[in-house]
């Protein structure tokens, strides 16, 4: 057989062997076998002194691309069989992901601290500081200071818890209006604060009522502070807290410490206005109390009437979120029954 | 109050649904809501009673014939004890509604044909109460003829729409007919027009025998009476009862009657006695003596003390002044002689009579909001008119005064100006003027400057501020555009507390811990449970429950609560925080100061049962490392020190460790006893508290950033046995203190008592890491510094090294 035929029944065989190889090791061993120092091809090739020298040139270009044609053979082979493997690998690695993980928990905040923090974030967006307050407060500062004498008839709306003849637990955020207005620099701009906390009242717990609960109160003082600033700034609080669509009302109310004062019904974000059994089939649901400063208020407070105005809004957390999240009972916030406070993951 | 249409229409035009005025009297004014009487019901005439028989087969039961305006009578059989011949009664036809869905058939009673029911009031839905006493057991019997066949609900009032307003206090102007038609007046721009009270001035004599003492007229400003003789009583005209028993009052005589009614219509109530039931012929209001007895006119018998206002004759009691009449001298139908008292008492001292005695009424409820002083003689001057065409008496006295202050109308001055600015609404002065006028009120404008002059039935106002509240509610809220406040920028936001407060909260939600709220108020027991604080109570003075008595001292008890009624409905896993404030009393001081605490339960598992994990259950470490992550976060300038104690009443003596920062007591953290556990049924249960005020106030850390390291750590394993008594925190202590600038990191990796180990003794294992950023370190540097660690622990602790 002549060389050149020797070398093309070489290719052949070994692409053939290529091709049929199973295993990645087959491949090396193949490689090593025909292509290596010992192979057949490198053996053949030493028949090149036997060949015209015309031709070698020729016989040694076809050696050359045998090799070639054989490596490329075992290269192609070696990927499709790494293929093979990857995907053998993945296989065996498919997992059933609808198996449940183990719990990675993160906590969930009580709805009303959500509900009160929402709203305090609102306000922070407009400028407000959020002051706390005591719980513990003199008789001075929950009534007296907001124009509720003794023996106003005021006092019967709200029967307190007293500690002392002139210590009581507060029954309105509003006990921080005095404080927050004495202590104010008016030369350093307006007073804007919200005060969210607890309040207590001497109350039988029911289903509506509860001795504990909470409220935010917002109080502006300023040199130019209207009725329709209190409209305005409400109405951005209702759509914030109850959807972009929401239009609310006022209606007149009474408040010893504001003047005027006003109830506000925000309309009904269940069934937009139309009537339904959240607001009665009345298309309003009552929120807020709110009102303009009343001048002995300021007074009391030595701040000229003649000259500064203000707003007061209270709130309560507690009817936000049984309105929000149709809660029917307020001593569900207090039972904390965790499968009760988890429904709320993330709410707000 | 609740204001019926038919009577309004004497004063105002009304061409208005009571739903529509409902709703505008809301926006405008006084929250109300429309009442449609007599909804459901048909069917009601009245019927003249033109014969009557005993049922032949009943004792008790009458066949009546019954005129009801059809061409034939029908044939009705009654049982009540009251009915006779030409009675004008209450008929329900065949097919009449009823309320309560009951309805009216013609069927055979005992064999006889009855074709309709004679009813009482109550069955057509007057409460039992309202109904006229006569009338309590039986049908009800009209006073006067009325034409047969008439509606009985129209002829009754018993379908008369009414607008039920629900006045805050400041508008008791609207508790009388007069002030509410001003204030729906205004509303629709109708000035209501009035009827003055008119009397008899024949009857009237110029003397009369009574006089009158009022002791302290500054609790009693005004104080009048007038006296009719010889009057007739019985019963009032219907008009007269339907208008009383539409307003939940009882219709008793035609004296007590015009009283009531007078009050409806004035809001001023008026008081009326027996003349011959006076001990003499003076009347004197002065406070009561503590212990006085006094015996209501229901019967009920009272002991009074001296912040009571009585009305007197002699020693004997006719009244509590503005609350209630005694039974001495009530007005009943032997009454021949008539004495009607119209008067202002302090609105405190009868609300605080009425709450102390349980007699809240029509009459305390207008004296506690106010009433109109000036209008106590027209009142008065008006029930002696009511009472003289009721009873026809022959002889009225003139007003005889107790006491008298005259009624001045209130001025208010203010500035358009400034009246538009609080409003933030710029209306023409006439616009103003317009609205004050349809009030009533008299105005008078010089330039800016407004003078408004309140008639004194308005007397809640007195501010400019008052005189604002009116201009916009009528205007109407609704035409007010919402603006936001225009001053100065502000920059808004929590306090520096509050943020810290907000971070540590932050930190436990990311444990996986839920947040619940507590109450703050609770019983003795649980105060006393977890005074860790060991402070003094803070107890109200009258708790309603002794569930709701003490101020918490710690906010574990609620905390415990909480798990208890959860692995009560089989939540046994529960992982729960609470940040909220504790009282802390100091000796000798009334005030708490409040300190914000935040504190956890832990209890059940922390890992669950599941295809690829095993149950864990919750130990004291698990709980450490929460308290440890939160610590890191407070990030304070400070090394904390767990220290075992078992000074903490129900937390177990052996597993319970208090928390000191630098030296400073911040909290603790523990399992709870198991007496404890077992008292209130809970699995084991782990707690940590720590005082938040406390670590606010704690120096901060004062980061400077350093590289990462480049250069490698060397570790070194340290294995010992030492007494198992030793403490291992106060071994890392040591292990620190010897070991050199470059010791970075000791973590302990074994921890083994028992099988081959020395009894009394532990074997501990720990992983040193040293590393210095600077450099590599030599092994000779490491080893020289892990030989110092391991003498000392030698030496110190007599350890043996492994």
């Amino acid at each position: 057989m002549s060389l050149n035929d020797k070398l093309k029944d070489l290719r052949a065989n070994g692409i053939d062997e290529a091709k049929r190889a199973e295993r990645i090791q087959e491949l090396n061993d193949l490689r090593v076998n025909l292509l290596g120092k010992k192979g057949p091809i490198t053996k053949a090739l030493r028949g090149m002194k036997d060949v015209p020298a015309e031709e070698r040139p020729e016989i040694g270009t076809l050696a050359n691309n045998v090799k070639q044609d054989i490596q490329s053979a075992i290269e192609e082979k070696m990927e499709e069989l790494n293929r093979k493997i990857v995907a053998q690998k993945l296989e065996e690695e498919t997992i059933d992901v609808t198996l449940p993980a183990q719990p990675s928990k993160y906590g969930t905040r009580h709805i009303l601290n959500q509900t009160i923090e929402d709203i305090e974030e609102f306000f922070i967006g407009l400028g407000y500081r959020v002051d706390a307050g005591n719980e513990v407060e003199e008789d001075h500062y929950n009534f007296e200071r907001l124009n509720i004498p003794q023996n106003h008839p005021a006092r019967d709306m709200q029967d307190t818890f007293y500690l002392t003849d002139e210590l009581l637990m507060r029954t309105q955020t509003s006990a921080q209006e005095g404080r927050d207005m004495e202590s104010h620099d008016f030369s350093k701009g307006p007073l804007k604060v919200i005060s969210p906390g607890v309040v207590y009242r001497r109350d039988d717990d029911d289903a509506t009522h509860s001795h504990q609960f909470h409220q935010i109160e917002g109080l502006v003082v300023d040199k130019n502070v209207s009725m329709a600033d209190l409209k305005g700034t409400l109405e951005a609080l209702c759509r914030h807290v109850f959807g972009a669509e929401r239009e609310i009302r006022f209606r007149p109310s009474y408040f010893p410490f504001t003047e005027p004062s006003v109830e506000v019904d925000v309309s009904c974000f269940n069934c937009g206005g139309k009537g339904c059994r959240i607001c009665k089939y009345t298309g309003w649901i009552e929120v807020l109390g709110a009102g303009l400063s009343h001048p002995n208020v300021l007074e009391m407070s030595g701040i000229d009437s003649t000259v500064y105005s203000g707003f007061a809004f209270g709130l309560g957390p507690e009817r936000f979120a049984m309105l929000k999240y149709g809660v029917n009972d307020i001593r569900d916030f207090y039972l904390n029954d965790v499968r009760f406070l988890e429904q709320f993951k993330g709410v707000n | 109050m609740k204001i019926s249409v038919n009577w309004l229409k004497e004063y105002i035009p009304v061409t208005h649904t009571v739903d529509e005025m409902a709703n505008k009297i809301s926006l405008t004014g006084i929250e109300s809501a429309p009442v449609h009487n007599g909804e459901g019901l048909d069917k009601l005439v009245v019927g003249h009673i033109t014969s009557i028989k005993p049922h032949p087969d009943s004792d008790h039961l009458n066949i009546t014939t019954v005129d009801v305006g059809e061409d034939e009578d029908k044939q009705i059989v009654c049982g009540a004890p009251n009915v006779a011949n030409d009675q004008y009664v209450i008929v329900a036809l065949h097919g009449a509604h009823l309320p309560e869905g009951k309805r009216i058939k013609r069927g055979k009673i005992r064999g006889e044909e009855s074709d309709g029911m004679i009813c009482g009031l109550d069955e057509i839905g007057v409460p039992v109460k309202y109904v006229p006493e006569a009338y309590h057991n039986g049908i009800y019997v009209f006073p006067e003829a009325v034409t047969p066949g008439t509606d009985a609900l129209t002829a009754l009032g018993l379908d008369d729409d009414m607008v039920d307003m629900d006045i805050t206090p400041n508008r008791a102007d609207t508790l009388g007919m007069r002030g509410a038609a001003w204030e729906i007046g205004a509303t629709y721009d109708e000035k209501p027009s009035f009827t003055d009270a008119k009397i008899d001035e024949s009857k009237v004599k110029e003397n009369s025998d009574l006089t009158i003492e009022v002791e302290n007229k500054e609790l009693v400003p005004d104080f009048m009476v007038r006296v009719l003789k010889n009057v007739t009583v019985g019963e009032s005209p219907l008009w007269m009862q339907r208008r009383l028993w539409n307003q939940n009052i009882q219709p008793v005589n035609n004296v007590i009657d015009a009283a009531n009614y007078t009050m409806i219509e004035y809001g001023q109530p008026i008081q009326a006695y027996d003349l011959d039931k006076l001990e003499n012929d003076s009347i004197t209001v002065m406070n009561a003596h503590s212990g006085d007895k006094f015996t209501v006119d229901d019967g009920t018998n009272k002991v009074l003390n001296n912040n009571d206002l009585i009305v007197k004759s002699g020693d004997e009691i006719l009244g509590l002044a503005g609350v209630a009449g005694g039974i001495n001298a009530r007005v009943t139908a032997e009454t021949k002689n008539v004495v009607l008292e119209s008067a202002v008492f302090d609105g405190a001292v009868v609300r605080k009579a009425a709450q102390r005695h349980d007699l809240r009424g029509d009459a305390s409820n207008r004296f506690e909001k106010g009433v109109d002083n000036g209008a106590v003689s027209d009142a008065l001057l008006r029930a002696t008119q009511l009472v003289d065409e009721n009873t026809n008496a022959d002889e009225i006295s003139q007003e005889i005064v107790g006491s008298y202050t005259e009624a001045k109308p209130t001025v208010i001055q203010g500035k358009i100006s400034h009246i538009n600015h609080l409003m933030g609404l710029e209306l023409s002065s006439d616009e103003i003027l317009n609205i004050l006028d349809r009030l009533g009120f008299e105005t008078k404008l010089d330039g800016d400057d407004l003078t408004v002059t309140v008639p004194t039935r308005r007397w809640d106002m007195s501010i400019e501020a008052d005189v604002v509240e009116e201009v916009i509610r009528i205007y109407g809220y609704e035409n007010l555009k919402g603006t936001l406040p225009a001053g100065m920028e502000t920059a808004g936001g929590y306090s520096p507390k509050r943020e810290f407060s907000n971070r540590l909260r932050n930190i436990l939600l990311g444990q996986g811990m839920d947040e619940v709220i507590n109450f703050a108020l609770m019983n003795k027991q649980e105060a006393a449970d977890f005074n860790v604080i060991n402070t003094n109570y803070t107890k109200l003075l009258h708790p309603m429950t002794e569930d709701h008595e003490v101020l918490r001292t710690s906010l574990i008890p609620g905390l415990i609560n909480n798990v208890a009624y959860n692995q009560a409905r089989n939540n046994n896993d529960i992982s729960i925080f609470e940040q909220a404030r504790i009282f802390d009393r100091k000796d000798g001081v009334d005030r708490p100061k409040e300190v914000e605490y935040i504190a956890g339960a832990v209890s059940g598992n922390i890992a669950m049962d599941s295809w690829n994990t095993t149950a864990k259950a919750v130990d004291f470490y698990n709980v450490k490392a929460i308290v440890e992550e939160l610590l890191s976060f407070a990030n304070l300038d400070a090394d904390f020190d767990y220290v075992a104690t078992d000074k903490i009443s129900n937390l177990h003596p052996g597993q319970t460790a208090e928390i000191i920062a630098d030296g400073q007591a911040v909290g603790f953290i523990g399992k709870l006893h198991p007496d404890y556990q077992k008292e209130h049924s809970i699995n084991d249960t782990f707690v940590f508290e720590l005082n938040v005020d406390t670590l606010f106030g704690m120096e901060k850390r004062n980061v400077q950033a350093q590289t990462a390291p480049k250069y490698p750590s060397v570790s070194r394993d340290l294995a010992i046995l030492v007494g198992k008594d030793i403490e291992s925190g106060t071994l890392v202590k040591d292990i620190f203190a010897n070991g050199g600038k470059y010791l970075s990191e000791v973590n302990i990796f074994d921890v083994y008592q028992g099988k081959n180990i020395k009894s009394n003794h532990k074997s501990l294992g720990y992983h040193l890491e040293f590393l210095n950023p600077e450099a590599t370190l030599t092994d000779d540097q490491v080893e020289k510094a892990f030989d110092i660690i391991k003498d000392s622990l030698v030496q110190k602790f007599n350890v043996e090294i492994r």
